[in-house]
This record gives structure tokens, C-alpha cells and sequence, in this order.
């Protein structure tokens, strides 16, 4: 039976090609749009990291001149970072299991002469627990551990990227890499590392980007000298010291801090640490505005840090709009095709079909347009997708940041059969209402 | 007329020309607030920056021979550099700044008028040598710019302030504090000092040092993470160290920027090779900077052109169906006398019945989406006169579409009316 209405269907569409091919068109149109936008939007939003939401914490402090706003929106922004002598001071907490400070840097790289010249690299520098703590993969070797971080030993852990380039792909565990005038040794060689954003930075560009390539110890920020080049804002009179002896006591916040935290006891725990820590401070004079400390999880930083770009969220709600638009016309189109085959129908009516019968024949007419219409706005939306994903690339971003991931496909076959039902229902309701006899009279 | 006529005979199918009515509406609000997002977006990316874009390269140069390290080194390198770009055929003008336009970023700091209590007003700063406004193509306008002596002492005296802890006073900001000529833009000027002249006027920082303002560039906008595009200051002094490296703007005749770019690199790696260099266009970093907004204008234009297309795809479906409906009674009023045109002019007359309901719906349908949008994507308000466009395109679009299926009911001939259908 199934058959036989799909069957009637594809003569149907057959009958009038040019409106056949517009019906299609127009659904095609709509589902692609909308398609490609929530799959848009969809790439800013998702969580990169599920695994760790219940315990990852992004740590804020307000430090910030009691005078005046942080800029941002409101007069409760808080420092989307933290200062050099804040990340140190609660660093000395024992109730996160794990913590890192970070940030990123640009240093030299000297290669092999018989490689290539040398050439500058954006460096990211945390503690040790930053690898278990993002889930990074490794195919060689291991992160480094806290004795590191404590004696400063020079030790790197490379991205495969760049182990491809400096060591053509073999496992360079042990081997050195040089960073402007030092050796450090290789400890570990990441896998494919390839969060949708990264989440352990959205200070700058939303997050999107590529990983880094190396990562040192936190331990060779005094050393080397290292200063960041991320955001760095700060406030207040510059400091009595010079360079990076000044970086280390003013008030410039330019640290990502993250914990993590084994439960809810622990976050209240250290919420408490936090604010009690700010109070004693404020007996230094410092931490002057009202307590306003925050320990985030993944989605409220996401929220905070406006991942999701508006124009994300104008052009998804302008293409659900579009096919609504679709969808309406669908309707109108159906209405006048379905009632033009009136007399048809009153045949098949006096024939003994039941209004049932009539209705689900005309539903499924509707979805083989809509199922249709489906598969050719998919087909578009991947090429609208894959024109997203160039325009990204040139921007710097990370190739491949917008997808036609599973739930987006699915969303898209959702879309086509809802607009195909809900543009045919009523034209099918209406037509298994007509009466067999009417029509009969006539013809 | 016919209205009556008309009006009764859509009275009777009423969820049809109610579904026209409801596409049409939302078309007008979907439109309209397209536009009105276009024209924003346009109107900020159209502002012009003041510079000679156009004409402008950007040169990069990233050391990384140790030799560098040395102060003396880099200062005579930076010095060979602006030389060699200088001597590029078609070179008009070179400097050596951290001054990068169109990057979208930069450094800012927060001053005021020196001695004022109100609030601290946060601006751009950048340093210039005596070429920078040249090669920017935006002179100074009032007062001075920078002198070669004047950037070299400046020099001077920030190599031996930063060697040098400043000494305290009580509030933690140094005792003796320092006196700076600066040049700023003339929004800045503007928003610090008000109208008049700002020279010899002075801005402070909150260590207590002065910016004595010695001159004006009058155009400037350069695109920054906050609302301070058009707020500037330059201080004198060259820019480069090992870690950050230099920068220079280059600035052409009209027609060489091709030839400058293809040959800056070689010249540069030729005068020292321990070093990267990456040279740009003003342009390219531009259009980098604008591709997201660009590309979210080509969507929406995109999206006005197919819902128009699908509107009429359904006004044509509408009109069609109607005309195949009414083959017969066409055909008797032809018989009874109606000419060709009264069958067209009933057809046109009935879309536009609907088109006009439909549009006098899509206005405040338009007005409320407009407010959903300020609201939520901080857009601006929709300006009126793209309501009244919006209305005049879709009755244009309407009778357009409406035109060739009325055509053919037009064509009915009366004989139709005798037959059996």
C-alpha cells in the first residue's frame, strides 16, 4: 500500500515538472538555508569538551580599579583573566584536584638548518596538569609532571603538526627542540587534538583556532623573560619594577586559571577560598570592589565570553523565518494542486476509498516532496558549509570548523518532514473532505 | 469596480488567500529588516579610515639572529631598513611605527585633561617617527608633527626611564613626573577639549604624566575591540626590540604598489637575512578584517533576492489555480461581453487585494521583528522609508507575478463556456 501511494506520489509530481521542480525548489531552499546557519551557529555553541563539564572551572577574580567599570558591558564585569601574583597565591589551594595557569607567547623556533629557517611560533605556556586536565590526546610519549613545573627542568610537548615538521613524523620523545637560545627536550607528542574551540582560551577570537603547537612549563615564564601575546589589561599606576619583575606585582590580568573540582562540595569549597582569599587581600588594599569572584563551568564561560557571534544568531533566525516563508508557500501550492484533482479523488471516493485512505495518500505525497526537497537542500547546505569553511580558513580559523555533524543532518531531515507535513496537512485534509458525488455530477 | 465581486469570491476559499496574505506579510517583514541589517553593516563598513589605503604596504620584520639582541644593532638595522624601503622606486613615504591600520586591535591607555577630576577617557596610542603621518597619507593638519631629533631623543629618554626604577611619592605613582609632546586625532581632541584649538593643551595619565598636545591629524578611524576608533594619540619615538621586531608603513605612488610589494622582501632579507619578513597590503589586512560582515551581507542580500523569488513562485501558484478554477465562468463573462482586458484587470485587481492586505499586516509584523532584533542582536532601528520600499517592491513583485497566469485567463475564449469541462 505504502508502495502503491508512493507510487501515485512520484506520478503526481510528474504530471506538472515545472511546479513539481519549483515545489521542491522552494523546500530545498528553506531547509538548506536553515540547515546551514544552525549548523553555523551550532559549531560556535556545542560543548568542545563533554567529558569534563562537570569538573572544569574557569577561574575569575575582580582585582579591578575600584573607580571604574572593567570595560566590557556592565559594572559587574569581572577580569576575563587573572594577575601573575593572584594566579600564584591561589595556586597554593589543595582543594582543586588539578590547576593550571596559561597563556600564550611567541617565540623562535630553531630548527635543524637542513629543515627549514627558523621561524617564530605561537608557544602556549601552562603547568603540567593542563594535559589531563583538556583531555589532550598523545601519540607519543607523555606530559610532562609537577617536578617539572617545580624545577623548572626544559622539557616541551609538541603538537603532531609540528613533530611532522621538525622530525618528520617519527617518535621524537627525547629529542631536542630549540626555542630561541635553549634546548628543550621533547616529553611528549600530541595525537590529533581537535576541539571545536579552545575552550582552555576564548580571550581571543572566540576560541576558533587550531591548538598550539608547543607547550612549555610555566617555569620558564622568569627565565625566558616571556610575555604574552594574548589580551593583557590592566589598571592603576605602572609598577616601581621594570620588565617582567613589574609584570609579576602589577595589576595586569593576562593569566587564564582554570581548576578542576571533583564535586559540588569542592566548587562551594573553593568559592569560599576565593572570596576569602579577596578579603585578606583587601586588607593589603587590593580587591576593592564587592566580592565578586566566579568559578565557571564550560557552558556559563561559553555564555560570558559571547562565543556564539550575534550574526550567528541573526542569520539563523532570518533562514527559520525563510522557510516558514517556504513552508506557507508549500501550502498554498499543495491546496491548489490537491483541490484541481477534486474530481480524481471523487472517483476514488464513490470507489470505496475511505477519507483515511485519501489522506494518507496525499500526506505521503507531501513528504516525498518535502523528503526530496530535504535531500536537495542537504546536498546544498553541504556546499554552503563547505563555502563557510573557506571563507574561515582565510580568516586564520581552523580548517574544517563548521560540519555537517550527525545532529545537524538529522535536524535537516527533521526540518524537511515536519515542512512537509505541516505544509500538506491541511491541503490533505481538505481534499479528503470533498464529496465523492459532487464531482461525479460533473464528468 | 469589482470589488464586491472580488472581495465574496475570496470570502469562499479564505484559507488560500489567507496563506497569500500571511506569506506575503512575513516576506515584507523579513525584507525589510534584511535591508535595514545591509544598510547598518554597509554604513560601517564604508567608513573610511582617514588613510591612503589604497597606497599602503605593511612590512614585517621578525629577527632571529642573537645580534639583534643588541640595542645598538636593531636601532641601525631599523634605520637601514626605512633607507632601502625609501629608495624602492615609487616610494613616496616610510615609517617605522607599531602603528598597523585596519588590525582591529592595538594598544589603548586611559588619560584625561591634566588637572580635570572627570572621568578617564580611554584612547589609542601608538608611537610615530617623523615619517609615520606621511605614510599614513593623513598630515597634520594643526600645529607639528615629529622631528628625526625629536624621535631620537624621545628614544633616549625612554631607553634610560626604563633602565631606571622611577621613585614614589605616597600614592604609588613615580614623584617626578614626565612631560610628553604628543599629536592626536581630532575626534579625540574634540572629545577632550571640546571645540577650539587643542594645541599646547595637555592630557594626564594615572602616574601623573603629561601629553602636551603639539598636533592634529584630522581623519582617523582604525577598528578596535572598543568603541575608540576614532580616538588617538601618537607620542614620538622608533619601535622595535628582538622579541616583538619592527614594523613599517609603506606608503606609494599611485600604480606601484605592486612593484614595491614584489621587490620590499628581497630588498630587506638582501640588506640582513637573520631575520622574516612578511609584507602586506593595506588592503588585503582590510579585507581580511571585513570578510565575516561581508560575507553575512552577501546572505542577507541573498536571502532578499530568493524570498522574493519564492513569494511571487507562490502569488503565480495562487493565480494560477485560481484562473484554472474559473475556466468556465472566464468564459461565460466572455461570452456575455467582457473584454480581454476586464478578465486581466479582475485578476490584477484580486492579487492586489491580496498583496495590500498582506502588506498592511507585514508592516507590523516588520515593526515587531525590528524590535526583536534591537533587542536581541543590539540592531539598529529599522529606518521607515525601506517599510514604504518594501511595500512598493512587493506590489510591483505582486503584479509581475500575478501578470503572466492572468494572461492566460485572459486568452480563455468565451466558446469555453459552452462545453463541458
Amino acid at each position: 500500500m505504502l508502495l502503491h501511494n508512493l507510487r501515485i506520489a512520484w506520478k503526481s509530481m510528474q504530471r506538472n515538472r515545472t511546479l513539481s521542480f519549483l515545489i521542491v525548489l522552494g523546500i530545498a531552499l528553506g531547509i538548506a538555508l536553515s540547515t546551514t546557519f544552525a549548523a553555523a551557529r551550532h559549531a560556535f555553541a556545542r560543548n568542545p569538551l563533554p567529558s569534563k563539564t562537570k569538573v572544569l572551572r574557569y577561574v575569575r577574580l575582580d582585582s579591578w580599579d575600584p573607580q571604574k567599570a572593567y570595560p566590557g558591558d556592565g559594572a559587574n564585569t569581572v577580569p576575563t583573566q587573572v594577575t601573575y601574583r593572584d594566579m600564584t597565591e591561589i595556586m597554593k589551594s589543595k582543594i582543586p584536584a588539578r590547576q593550571t595557569g596559561t597563556f600564550k607567547t611567541m617565540l623562535y623556533v630553531f630548527p635543524d638548518p637542513k629543515v627549514s629557517r627558523p621561524f617564530k611560533e605561537t608557544i602556549r605556556v601552562s603547568h603540567a596538569d593542563f594535559f589531563p586536565m583538556f583531555a589532550a590526546p598523545f601519540r607519543y610519549g607523555a606530559a610532562w609532571d609537577a617536578r617539572a613545573d617545580a624545577s623548572g627542568e626544559p622539557v616541551a610537548v609538541i603538537s603532531k603538526e609540528m613533530n611532522e615538521k621538525l622530525f618528520g613524523g617519527a617518535d621524537s620523545v627525547g629529542k631536542t627542540v630549540r626555542l630561541e637560545d635553549r634546548d628543550f627536550r621533547v616529553v611528549g607528542v600530541l595525537d590529533d587534538w581537535t576541539p571545536s574551540l579552545k575552550i582552555y582560551d576564548l580571550t581571543q577570537n572566540r576560541g576558533v583556532g587550531a591548538p598550539e603547537n608547543i607547550f612549555i612549563s610555566f617555569a620558564w615564564f622568569r627565565p625566558m623573560n616571556l610575555r604574552t601575546f594574548g589580551n593583557s589589561d590592566g589598571w592603576g599606576p605602572s609598577p616601581a619594577q621594570r620588565g617582567i619583575e613589574g609584570v609579576m606585582v602589577s595589576e595586569q590580568t593576562w593569566i587564564q586559571m582554570w581548576v578542576e573540582l571533583a564535586d559540588a562540595d569542592a566548587v562551594a569549597a573553593y568559592r569560599s577560598f576565593l572570596d576569602a582569599y579577596a578579603l585578606e587581600q583587601r586588607r593589603h588594599g587590593r580587591f576593592l570592589r564587592p566580592l565578586n569572584n566566579r568559578v565557571s563551568s564550560i557552558p556559563e564561560l561559553m555564555d560570558d565570553f559571547r562565543v556564539v557571534p550575534r550574526e550567528a544568531n541573526t542569520l539563523l533566525v532570518v533562514s527559520l523565518l525563510f522557510l516558514a516563508i517556504c513552508s506557507l508557500n508549500l501550502v498554498g501550492l499543495l491546496l491548489g494542486k490537491f483541490l484541481a484533482r477534486a474530481p480524481e479523488v471523487g472517483v476514488r471516493r464513490a470507489l470505496g476509498a475511505s477519507r483515511l485512505d485519501i489522506f494518507v495518500q496525499h500526506i505521503i505525497e507531501c513528504e516525498v516532496i518535502g523528503i526530496v526537497g530535504g535531500l536537495l537542500g542537504l546536498a546544498l547546505s553541504a556546499a554552503g558549509i563547505a563555502f563557510l569553511n573557506a571563507v574561515m580558513k582565510t580568516q586564520g580559523g581552523r580548517p574544517g570548523f563548521f560540519q555537517l555533524d550527525a545532529p545537524m543532518v538529522g535536524l535537516s531531515v527533521l526540518l524537511a518532514l515536519a515542512a512537509g507535513f505541516v505544509a500538506g496537512a491541511y491541503p490533505a485534509w481538505r481534499t479528503c473532505q470533498l464529496p465523492p458525488a459532487l464531482h461525479l455530477k460533473v464528468s | 469596480m469589482e470589488f464586491g465581486p472580488i472581495l465574496r469570491a475570496m470570502t469562499r476559499s479564505k484559507v488560500r488567500y489567507g496563506l497569500i496574505v500571511l506569506e506575503i506579510a512575513l516576506t515584507l517583514a523579513v525584507v525589510t529588516n534584511c535591508v535595514s541589517l545591509i544598510r547598518d553593516a554597509q554604513k560601517e563598513l564604508g567608513r573610511e579610515s582617514g588613510f591612503d589605503d589604497a597606497n599602503i604596504l605593511t612590512v614585517r620584520s621578525q629577527p632571529f639572529d642573537p645580534a639583534f639582541q643588541e640595542k645598538g644593532y636593531l636601532a641601525n638595522s631599523v634605520r637601514r631598513d626605512l633607507d632601502v624601503l625609501g629608495r624602492l622606486p615609487g616610494v613616496k613615504a616610510v615609517s617605522n611605527t607599531r602603528f598597523l591600520p585596519w588590525q582591529g586591535g592595538g594598544s589603548s591607555t586611559e588619560t584625561r585633561p591634566a588637572g580635570s577630576k572627570g572621568p578617564w577617557l580611554r584612547n589609542q596610542i601608538y608611537n610615530a617617527d617623523e615619517g609615520t603621518f606621511a605614510a599614513l597619507g593623513s598630515p597634520v593638519v594643526e600645529g607639528r608633527g615629529f622631528t628625526r631629533a625629536e624621535v631620537e631623543s624621545e628614544d633616549a629618554r625612554l631607553a634610560t626611564l626604563s633602565a631606571t626604577a622611577r621613585a614614589r611619592g605616597e600614592d604609588g605613582t613615580p614623584k617626578d613626573k614626565i612631560t610628553q609632546d604628543v599629536v592626536i586625532s581630532r575626534a579625540f581632541a574634540r572629545l577632550a577639549f571640546g571645540e577650539g584649538s587643542p594645541l599646547g593643551k595637555r592630557l594626564e595619565d594615572s602616574d601623573g604624566d603629561q601629553y602636551q598636545v603639539v598636533g592634529v591629524i584630522d581623519r582617523f578611524y582604525n577598528p578596535y575591540g572598543w568603541p575608540i576608533h576614532e580616538y588617538a594619540l601618537f607620542y614620538p619615538s622608533s619601535s622595535a626590540s628582538y622579541a616583538g621586531g619592527s614594523a613599517y608603513l609603506v606608503r606609494t605612488e599611485a600604480g606601484a604598489l605592486g612593484g614595491v610589494r614584489a621587490a620590499a622582501e628581497k630588498a630587506l632579507l638582501d640588506a640582513n637575512g637573520g631575520r622574516n619578513v612578511r609584507v602586506r597590503t593595506l588592503l588585503e589586512i582590510k579585507d581580511g578584517f571585513q570578510a565575516t560582515q561581508k560575507l553575512v551581507l552577501g546572505v542577507l542580500t541573498g536571502v532578499i533576492v530568493l524570498l522574493l523569488f519564492v513569494t511571487s513562485l507562490g502569488i503565480i501558484g495562487l493565480t494560477s489555480f485560481s484562473v484554472a478554477e474559473r475556466t468556465r465562468q472566464i468564459g461565460t463573462r466572455r461570452a456575455l461581453g467582457a473584454q480581454r482586458g476586464d478578465i486581466l484587470r479582475y485578476f490584477l485587481l484580486e492579487n492586489w487585494i491580496v498583496t495590500s492586505l498582506g502588506l498592511s499586516l507585514g508592516v507590523f509584523l516588520a515593526v515587531a521583528l525590528n524590535a526583536a532584533l534591537v533587542n536581541q542582536v543590539r540592531a539598529h532601528r529599522m529606518d521607515g522609508s525601506y517599510l514604504a520600499g518594501g511595500v512598493l517592491l512587493l506590489w510591483a513583485a505582486g503584479l509581475l507575478a500575478t501578470w503572466f497566469p492572468a494572461l492566460k485567463g485572459a486568452g480563455v475564449a468565451p466558446a469555453i463556456a459552452t462545453r463541458n469541462v
